[in-house]
């Protein structure tokens, strides 16, 4: 297969995610879209990889769903430590620091 | 069995010189258990004498290798000159933070050990990201400084500004992960490489300056860093977070994120990415502009001193980014310098912060008022703070941006250095308000101007400077005495940054 398919698949990954980032209000879907971003750096990766050859970028797809675990864990304790603050789960309703 | 695991060989380890990364990540742990202890002294005392003891422990460690050129876990990681200087900043920073937050309140909400374990491990990541020399764990180092502050700057649980920095900067921060990651999968595509050397000889074989998948990957690149050193255009998040955030863990993020990430930007672009240098130097020089522009223009007319000093970190961003486009070893010793002299007046300033935010419950630039006549040693360190990040003479900062515009006109990038003096001009619209809030006679003596309450008798004052904590008033005081000494004596200085690059192999 065209390593292209795989890098066109991933931009749009990646531009979707974004644009969800921007668009949607509620934190739980701009966590999935954050996911969603990094995981189409993972296939960008795993693409190269395989147009390559080698293991590396296999490897370093290990080490970032490590790390997008992670982020996700901790986007979640905050959206819950705010929802027993009783705040409105909803992005644009967070002035109280007026950004 | 044995005889395949006889046949995998692990990396060779030099431990001497993993050492120093061993006392953060080492120290976290046994912070972590400390603060599980059940007297509660030992939880609000101990835990943070243990977490300046694990980074005074690392400090010593590094100094062990001062003179050390060690490449570690296959050329993974190395430890040299830029990696000593640039741990050496963060732990300062991070003894500098462990003072002011001895009593602060979000330590006590998310549990001491909890809090102070986070801060050394953020300070370890930051070390790996100056040291990294490989793209997997240039992307490990970031994420292990980010996640930590994230938590950390949530950690006031009960402070609905505090929660929403922490979220604020989590999703900020995630976009600007991702699109390094981006930038870094299309880095490898061009080149079939990670670590840096590697990528190097590539880019040189193939060819590769102005190949569109290496353009696209250096953009990327650079749009992620700049979002995590708050360069404009990809500061908005700042303010929010600087403003929301404990003030001891703005103190940190500060001071130390912008040191790793001057640290990664020097390495990465002086070594892997130098082939492209015309790449990537005018997108570099672009957001040094609208950097300096935007701080210092929108820290006009801010009223907290947190959001005011945002601003200026965004200005000062810019500065040292100022040092790395003449990508001259002048330029890399400037930047270096400009992060000590940068380190010292921030620590002073957000010092200052902490203890009147103790003492009115406010950072509003009114909450200074008259605070030379009565605590002549806060004011005087603030003084000194504000003076040296706008640059004046016989303070550390005016050293720094001497040095920063000395190496601009040696690169060929005079215009760049006159950019810095405009911006300079600038920020003394900001600076010299909180000087002068300070030093001004009050004038309704008996009633305190920051809350508009009436001041009681003496009592009331002992028992504020016993909120306010002798541990921050002694940072102001060490940090401020430091502006003024290597203001006057900067030689110290140049000796501790010179041959920065040495090691780098390249010009």
């Amino acid at each position: 297969m065209n390593i292209n398919w795989f890098l066109i698949v991933s931009a749009l990954m990646f531009a979707l995610g974004a644009i969800g980032v921007l668009v949607r209000r509620n934190p739980l879907v701009v966590l999935l879209c954050l996911e969603l971003m990094l995981n189409a750096g993972n296939l960008a990766l795993l693409g190269f990889s395989r147009m390559w050859g080698d293991g590396d970028g296999q490897i370093f797809a290990i080490v970032v769903m490590v790390v997008a675990a992670c982020e996700v864990a901790i986007g979640l304790g905050i959206v819950v430590a705010l929802y027993r603050r009783r705040l409105p789960i909803d992005v644009d309703e967070l002035r109280e620091l007026a950004g | 069995m044995t005889s395949v695991l006889a046949s995998v060989k692990g990396p060779e380890i030099d431990w001497a010189a993993f050492s120093p990364l061993l006392g953060l990540f080492g120290g976290a742990l046994i912070v972590l258990m400390v603060g599980l202890s059940s007297p509660r002294v030992i939880r609000a005392h101990g835990v943070p004498a243990l977490t300046i003891a694990a980074f005074g422990a690392t400090i010593g460690l590094l100094i062990w290798e001062w003179n050390e050129q060690v490449s570690l876990i296959q050329d993974a990681l190395i430890l040299d000159r830029l990696t000593i200087l640039i741990t050496l900043l963060v732990c300062v920073a991070g003894i500098a933070s462990t003072l002011l937050a001895w009593r602060e309140q979000a330590a006590r909400e998310i549990a001491h050990g909890e809090f102070f374990s986070l801060l050394l491990i953020a300070a370890g990541g930051m070390v790996v990201l100056a040291a990294s020399r490989n793209l997997v764990t240039t992307f490990v180092g970031l994420e292990l400084l980010s996640l930590p502050l994230y938590i950390l700057c949530a950690s006031r649980l009960r402070s609905e500004r505090s929660l929403e920095s922490g979220l604020k900067y989590l999703i900020v921060g995630s976009v600007g992960s991702a699109t390094l990651l981006y930038g870094f999968a299309m880095l490898y595509g061009a080149t079939g490489e990670t670590d840096y050397a590697g990528i190097l000889t590539q880019v040189v074989k193939e060819g590769l300056m102005g190949d569109a998948l290496f353009l696209a990957a250096i953009g990327m690149t650079i749009v992620g860093l700049a979002f995590k050193a708050s360069l404009a255009p990809f500061h908005q998040w700042t303010p929010d977070v600087y403003e929301g955030a404990p003030t001891p863990v703005t103190a940190f993020m500060s001071v130390a994120t912008k040191a790793a990430a001057l640290g990664v930007i020097v390495r990465l672009f002086f070594t892997a990415l130098l082939p492209g240098v015309d790449d990537w130097r005018p997108a570099w020089i672009a957001i040094a502009v609208i950097s300096i522009l935007v701080g210092n223009v929108g820290a006009l007319g801010q009223r907290s001193l947190k959001r005011m000093l945002a601003f200026s970190s965004i200005a000062q961003a810019g500065y040292l980014l100022v040092g790395v486009v003449v990508v001259t070893e002048l330029g890399a010793e400037a930047v270096v310098l400009y992060l000590v002299v940068y380190l010292l007046a921030n620590l002073a300033a957000f010092a200052v912060i902490t203890v009147r935010e103790r003492e009115t419950g406010s950072d509003a630039i009114g909450s200074l008022r008259g605070l030379g006549a009565r605590s002549p040693i806060l004011a005087g360190a603030m003084t000194l703070a504000m003076l040296s990040l706008a640059g004046i003479p016989a303070t550390a900062g005016f050293i720094g941006k001497f040095r920063l515009i000395e190496a601009a006109a040696d690169g060929g990038y005079t215009w760049l250095g006159i950019v810095i003096v405009v911006g300079s001009m600038i920020s003394l619209a900001y600076y010299l308000p909180v000087v002068a809030a300070m030093w001004r006679p009050d004038t309704e003596p008996g009633v305190d101007p920051a809350t508009g309450r009436a001041v009681l008798a003496g009592g009331a004052q002992e028992a504020e400077a016993e909120r306010g904590g002798w541990e921050a008033t002694l940072v102001a005081a060490v940090m401020g005495a430091a502006i003024l000494v290597f203001g006057i004596v900067p030689q110290p200085l140049f000796e501790l940054v010179g041959d920065v690059l040495k090691g780098f192999g390249t010009g």
